[in-house]
C-alpha cells in the first residue's frame, strides 16, 4: 500500500513557441501550459502502482501562480490530492531553487514511500530535481527507471542507460525518476475530468516552508535565449537528371574534402 | 581552498572534460583535480594535465553510490566549479552533488568560460529549439556531454595520484547489470554517417545507404521511427532527442524529412547533405547540400560515382 | 462575458484530441476507403466515456453539459468526421430518450447507452416528401396491445450497428406529418430489416441504409413521448443534433486549414514559400476565420442549449452560415494545396467529402433562413 507522490512540473508547451526571425528572440505569447510530458508518465506510473498495490497518490507542482491551471489536468489522470506552490519566484527558480522549495513541502507534507518525477522537464531537460530532492531530504534515488514494482517496502526498478540495463533493489522511502517509456499514461475519460473537481487540492505558501532567503535565490541565471536556426549553405541539385545531380554533388563533397 | 573538480566514469569522457578544465584553470588560476573510480583511470588522467587525481576506492562499484562520497572531496577543497561527464550516471552524481553544495548546474553545457567570476555555460532549450547562456555562481556543477570537447594532447608532467577510501551509497543494490551496446558500434564516434528515415521502403533495401556508406567510409545511422517503430536498426543507431546526438565531419540523411526531434541529434555536423524526392523537406533548409530525387535511383548512381 | 471554456471544458477537449489523435488519426484513411464499422474504437470511445457524454451521472454518462459535448465532436472531427458522425447520431437518440422517455425508458435504454452497450440511431426521414407522406411513409396503426408499424425510413444513420433507434411514424396517414409519433423499437424486434448499407460521398464508416418495418409489433410501453407528439420531438431534437453537426463541420474545416497552411509553408514557389503570396494567405486567412466565427457561434447555440433557454433561431443561423460557406472551406483549402492535395493520399478529398456530407444532415426547422427570417420579421 505504498504511499507516493509525484512532483510535476506545469510548463509552456514547447510546440507552440515561436522564433521571431527579426532577432531570433523566442515568442510564447501563445504557447499554451501542459505537464510536462515525462512527468505525466510519473503520474501515471504511480496511479499504477496504487492500481496494483492499494496506496494513494499525492501530487506537488511548484510554479508561477498559473499553475493552478494544472490542477485538474493533474487531478483527472489519478492522484486524490495535489499540493501546489505558486509563487513568483518560481518565474527565476534555477534547479537548486525547485529542488529546495519541493524538499521544503515535502518535509511539511510527511512521509512518502515513493516520490516520483520525470526524468527531466520537457521545457528545459535539466533533468536534476530527483537526485537533488534525494540529496537534500537525505533519500536514495533511483533514477531513468523504465520498470518499477514494489513490494511491501521493498522496490525493485530497471534502469535504462546508454549502454546497459541496470536491475536495482532498495528499500522505501526512495527518490525515483522515471523514463517516458516506462508507460503510456492514461487519456482521461470523462468521468476522470469531471471527477476532478471533487477532489481536494491545497495551497501551500512559500513563506510557511521554513526556507532561508539565500534557498529562493537561484544560483544560474539566463542571460540570453536565442531560437536556433540552422545556417547552412542550402546548394540543392534538383536538376531532371538524377546523374547530372549525382555528379555535381560529386563536386561539391570533394571541395569539402570528404571524398 | 580551491579547485577545478573533473570526474566521469567513463575514462575517455573525463579525458575530454580536461580541456575545458584546463582553460577554466587558466581563468581561475586554481589547480585541476580529477575524481577516479580506478588507479588505471587516474593514470590517463594524470597525463593529460589533472594537477591532482584522487582515486575513490570502495568494494561497492555503483556509481551513483560514490555521489557523497564525491561530495565531500569537492567541498573540503571548497571547489569553484565541478565538472561531470554528462553520461546519465554522470547526471545523477551532479545533480546530488550540485545540492549537497546548494550549487547551481548546468546539464549539458556546449561551451564554458568565465566571466565576471562566474561561470558561462552555454546550453540547449526547447527540445533544441532554443540555446541559451546561463551564468552560474561559484560553486558551480556542469555536465558535458561526450564528444562535445576532444582531450587536450599529453601534458608535460603527469599530475600526483593519491587514494581516498571511501563508503558507497549501500541502500541500493544492483542484482544485475546488462550490457546493451549489441554490436559494440559507437556511431558517436563514427567521421561520417549515412542516415536514413522512412523513405526507405522495405528494410532491404537499407543496402542501397550501406553502399553508399562503404564507398564513403561512414557508418549507418537513423530516424526514431526506423529503429524504435520498424526495428530495422537497433536502437544505438537512432539519432534525435532521445537518442544519440552526433558531431561528425559528414552527415549524409537520405529519405528522411529532417524533422527538429531528429535534427537536434545531428545540427552540429560540419557538413549536412540530404538525398529526398520532396523539395520541400525540412531537410534541405538543413542541408549544406543536396539532391531533390527519388533515393531509389539516386543512391546507386552516387555510390557508383563516389567509387571510382 | 467570458469567451473561455471552463477548465473541464477544455480537459474535455483535450481528451477528446488526445483519443483523436490516438486512436481515429491511424484509422481514418483506411475507414473512408473501407467503410466498415469501427467497432473497436467506439469500444474505446465508451471507455473514455464519450458516448454517455450528457446522460445523467443516474445512469452512467457524465454528465457533462453540451458546451463540452460540441467541444468532443469538434475535436473528433479533427481527426475522423466519420466517427464523429456515429458518436452524434448515438448521442442525439440518447438525447431523445432522456428528454422524453418515461423512467421506465430511461431505465430500459440509458444506462448501457451510456456506458456504449447499446449504440442508438435515429430515424426521422423517409424518401417520400416530408415523413408520414407517401406510399412509403412508416404508418403505425393503433390495436389492442400497442401499435403496428409498416412503411420504410430512409438514410437511418448508426443502421445495423444500432441496438435501438427513435423512430417517428404518422398515426394518421391523412394528417401526415402532423400525426408524426416518436417510438422507440429495439433492432431485434421482429419484422425490421436493415437494408443495404449505403455507399455514401463521404463520412464512410458511418453506416446509413434504409429500414423497412413489416408488421412490426410495437407495446404501449414503445411510445416516445406523447400521441402525435413527434414533430414537436424531432424539430426539437434536430435543432439539438445540427448545433452538434456545426462542431462537426467546424472541425473538419479547422482540419483542413491546418494540413494546408502547413503545407504552404514549406512549398516553395518563384523562391518563396507560397504562405507569402496575397492569394493563399487570402484563401486560408477566409477559412481560418470562417472557422473562428463558426465557433463562436455554435458554441453560443450550445451554451444556450446546456443553459435551457431557447436556441433555435442561433442553431439555424450556424447551420445556414455553414451550409453556405462549409464547403468553400474545403474548395478554398484544395485551392491552396493544388495538385498536391488531390490525391487521395491526401486528406483535404475525405475531408471535402466528409464536410458535403456533414451540411446534408439535420437542419432546425424546414430550412434555416425560414426561422431565422421569422425571428425578426
Amino acid at each position: 500500500m505504498p504511499k507516493c507522490l509525484v512532483c510535476y512540473k506545469w510548463t509552456l508547451d514547447e510546440q507552440d513557441i515561436k522564433i521571431k526571425p527579426e532577432d531570433l528572440s523566442l515568442d510564447s505569447s501563445r504557447a499554451k501550459g501542459k505537464i510536462s510530458d515525462f512527468d505525466r508518465n510519473a503520474i501515471e506510473e504511480a496511479a499504477l502502482l496504487v492500481e496494483k498495490n492499494g496506496g494513494a497518490v499525492d501530487a506537488l507542482s511548484y510554479g508561477t501562480p498559473t499553475v493552478k491551471q494544472s490542477l485538474k489536468d493533474c487531478l483527472s489522470r489519478g492522484p486524490e490530492k495535489a499540493f501546489w506552490i505558486g509563487d513568483a519566484s518560481a518565474e527565476t527558480a534555477d534547479a537548486s531553487v525547485t529542488a529546495n522549495v519541493l524538499a521544503a513541502a515535502i518535509r511539511k507534507l510527511g512521509q512518502y514511500d515513493l516520490i516520483l518525477c520525470g526524468e527531466g522537464s520537457s521545457d528545459l531537460f535539466n533533468q536534476q530535481t530527483a537526485p537533488r530532492l534525494a540529496a537534500l531530504l537525505g533519500l536514495p534515488c533511483v533514477s531513468f527507471v523504465n520498470r518499477l514494482s514494489v513490494e511491501g517496502d521493498v522496490v525493485k526498478a530497471t534502469r535504462k542507460l546508454e549502454d546497459c540495463v541496470e536491475a536495482v533493489t532498495v528499500k522505501t522511502p526512495v527518490v525515483i525518476s522515471v523514463l517516458s517509456e516506462i508507460n503510456k499514461p492514461r487519456i482521461p475519460s470523462l468521468k476522470q475530468v469531471l471527477g476532478a473537481s471533487k477532489k481536494p487540492n491545497e495551497e501551500l505558501k512559500v513563506a510557511d516552508l521554513g526556507l532561508k532567503p539565500e534557498d529562493l535565490q537561484p544560483k544560474a541565471v539566463r542571460k540570453s535565449v536565442k531560437g536556433f536556426v540552422m545556417q547552412r549553405k542550402n546548394v540543392i541539385y534538383k536538376e531532371s537528371s538524377a546523374a547530372d545531380n549525382v555528379a555535381k554533388l560529386k563536386s561539391s563533397l570533394a571541395s569539402e574534402g570528404l571524398c | 581552498m580551491a579547485g577545478i573538480f573533473v570526474f566521469s566514469e567513463d575514462i575517455a569522457l573525463a579525458g575530454q572534460l580536461m580541456t575545458p578544465a584546463l582553460e577554466l584553470k587558466q581563468s581561475l588560476s586554481q589547480p585541476v583535480i580529477a575524481l577516479a573510480l580506478t588507479e588505471a583511470d587516474a593514470k590517463v588522467i594524470a597525463a593529460l594535465g589533472a594537477d591532482k587525481v584522487i582515486v575513490l576506492q570502495s568494494s561497492a562499484k555503483w556509481v551513483e553510490g560514490f555521489s557523497e562520497a564525491i561530495y565531500a572531496q569537492v567541498s573540503i577543497a571548497g571547489a569553484s566549479v565541478l565538472l561531470v561527464g554528462g553520461t546519465l550516471r554522470g547526471k545523477h552524481v551532479a545533480s546530488y552533488v550540485a545540492a549537497k553544495l546548494n550549487a547551481g548546474m548546468t546539464t549539458d553545457a556546449k561551451a564554458l568560460r568565465i566571466e565576471g567570476g562566474k561561470l558561462l555555460a552555454t546550453r540547449v532549450l526547447y527540445a533544441g529549439l532554443a540555446v541559451c547562456e546561463e551564468e552560474v555562481t561559484l560553486p558551480a556543477v556542469a555536465t558535458i556531454r561526450a564528444r562535445t570537447f576532444l582531450p587536450p594532447a599529453a601534458a608535460a608532467t603527469a599530475g600526483t595520484i593519491e587514494t581516498a577510501s571511501v563508503e558507497s551509497d549501500a541502500r541500493v543494490t544492483v542484482d544485475e547489470v546488462t550490457s546493451t551496446s549489441a554490436e559494440g558500434i559507437d556511431i558517436t564516434a563514427a567521421t561520417k554517417l549515412v542516415a536514413v528515415g522512412r523513405g526507405f521502403r522495405k528494410k532491404e533495401d537499407l543496402k542501397l545507404a550501406e553502399d553508399l556508406g562503404s564507398v564513403l567510409k561512414a557508418e549507418l545511422a537513423c530516424t526514431r521511427g526506423v529503429a524504435e517503430d520498424d526495428h530495422w536498426l537497433p536502437i544505438e543507431r537512432y539519432i534525435g532527442i532521445s537518442g544519440q546526438t552526433v558531431k561528425p565531419e559528414l552527415y549524409f540523411a537520405v529519405g528522411l524529412s529532417g524533422q527538429v526531434q531528429h535534427m537536434v541529434g545531428c545540427r552540429e555536423s560540419k557538413v549536412i547533405v540530404a538525398v529526398n524526392n520532396d523539395e520541400r523537406a525540412p531537410i534541405f533548409e538543413a542541408a549544406d547540400y543536396g539532391i531533390v530525387g527519388d533515393l531509389y535511383e539516386v543512391l546507386p548512381l552516387l555510390t557508383a560515382a563516389l567509387g571510382k | 462575458m467570458n469567451f473561455e471554456l471552463t477548465e473541464e471544458q477544455q480537459l474535455i477537449g483535450q481528451s477528446a484530441r488526445e483519443f483523436g489523435k490516438e486512436y481515429l488519426e491511424p484509422i481514418a484513411v483506411d475507414l473512408d476507403h473501407t467503410g466498415n464499422f469501427p467497432k473497436a474504437v467506439v469500444d474505446g470511445l465508451a471507455k473514455h466515456d464519450f458516448l454517455g457524454l450528457l446522460l445523467p451521472a443516474d445512469f452512467g454518462g457524465a454528465e457533462a453539459g453540451f458546451v463540452s459535448y460540441v467541444e468532443v465532436i469538434e475535436s473528433l472531427s479533427r481527426y475522423s468526421a466519420a466517427v464523429a458522425s456515429i458518436v452524434n447520431n448515438h448521442t442525439i437518440a440518447a438525447y431523445t430518450i432522456q428528454h422524453w422517455g418515461t423512467a421506465a425508458q430511461k431505465k430500459q435504454y440509458l444506462h448501457d447507452m451510456a456506458k456504449g452497450e447499446l449504440l442508438g440511431g435515429f430515424a426521422i426521414y423517409e424518401h417520400g416528401p416530408t415523413p408520414g407522406v407517401g406510399p412509403d411513409a412508416l404508418v403505425a396503426v393503433k390495436h389492442a396491445e400497442g401499435y403496428v408499424l409498416n412503411g420504410k425510413k430512409a438514410y437511418v444513420r448508426n443502421a445495423g450497428e444500432a441496438g435501438v433507434y427513435v423512430v417517428f411514424a404518422t398515426t394518421d396517414p391523412a394528417l401526415g406529418a402532423k400525426a408524426l409519433t416518436a417510438f422507440l423499437v429495439k433492432a431485434d424486434t421482429i419484422g425490421i430489416k436493415v437494408g443495404e448499407k449505403l455507399e455514401t460521398m463521404g463520412l464512410k464508416g458511418c453506416p446509413v441504409a434504409d429500414i423497412t418495418f413489416e408488421n412490426v409489433v410495437l407495446p404501449e410501453s414503445a411510445l416516445l413521448g406523447a400521441v402525435n407528439g413527434g414533430v414537436a420531438i424531432s424539430a426539437k431534437a434536430l435543432a439539438v443534433a445540427s448545433v452538434a453537426e456545426a462542431a462537426q463541420t467546424v472541425g473538419i474545416g479547422q482540419a483542413a486549414v491546418e494540413h494546408a497552411a502547413a503545407y504552404a509553408k514549406q512549398r516553395v514557389q518563384f523562391g518563396k514559400p507560397v504562405a507569402t503570396l496575397q492569394a493563399i494567405q487570402t484563401l486560408l486567412a477566409e477559412v481560418a476565420t470562417d472557422c473562428h466565427l463558426a465557433r463562436l457561434g455554435l458554441q453560443n447555440a450550445a451554451l444556450l442549449i446546456e443553459e435551457g433557454k431557447p436556441f433555435e433561431v442561433e442553431a439555424a443561423m450556424i447551420k445556414s452560415f455553414l451550409v453556405r460557406l462549409g464547403s468553400k472551406m474545403l474548395l478554398d483549402t484544395c485551392q491552396v494545396e493544388g495538385g498536391f492535395g488531390y490525391s487521395e493520399f491526401m486528406p483535404l478529398p475525405r475531408l471535402f467529402r466528409d464536410i458535403a456530407g456533414t451540411n446534408l444532415l439535420d437542419a432546425p426547422g424546414d430550412f434555416p433562413e425560414k426561422l431565422i427570417a421569422a425571428s425578426i420579421a
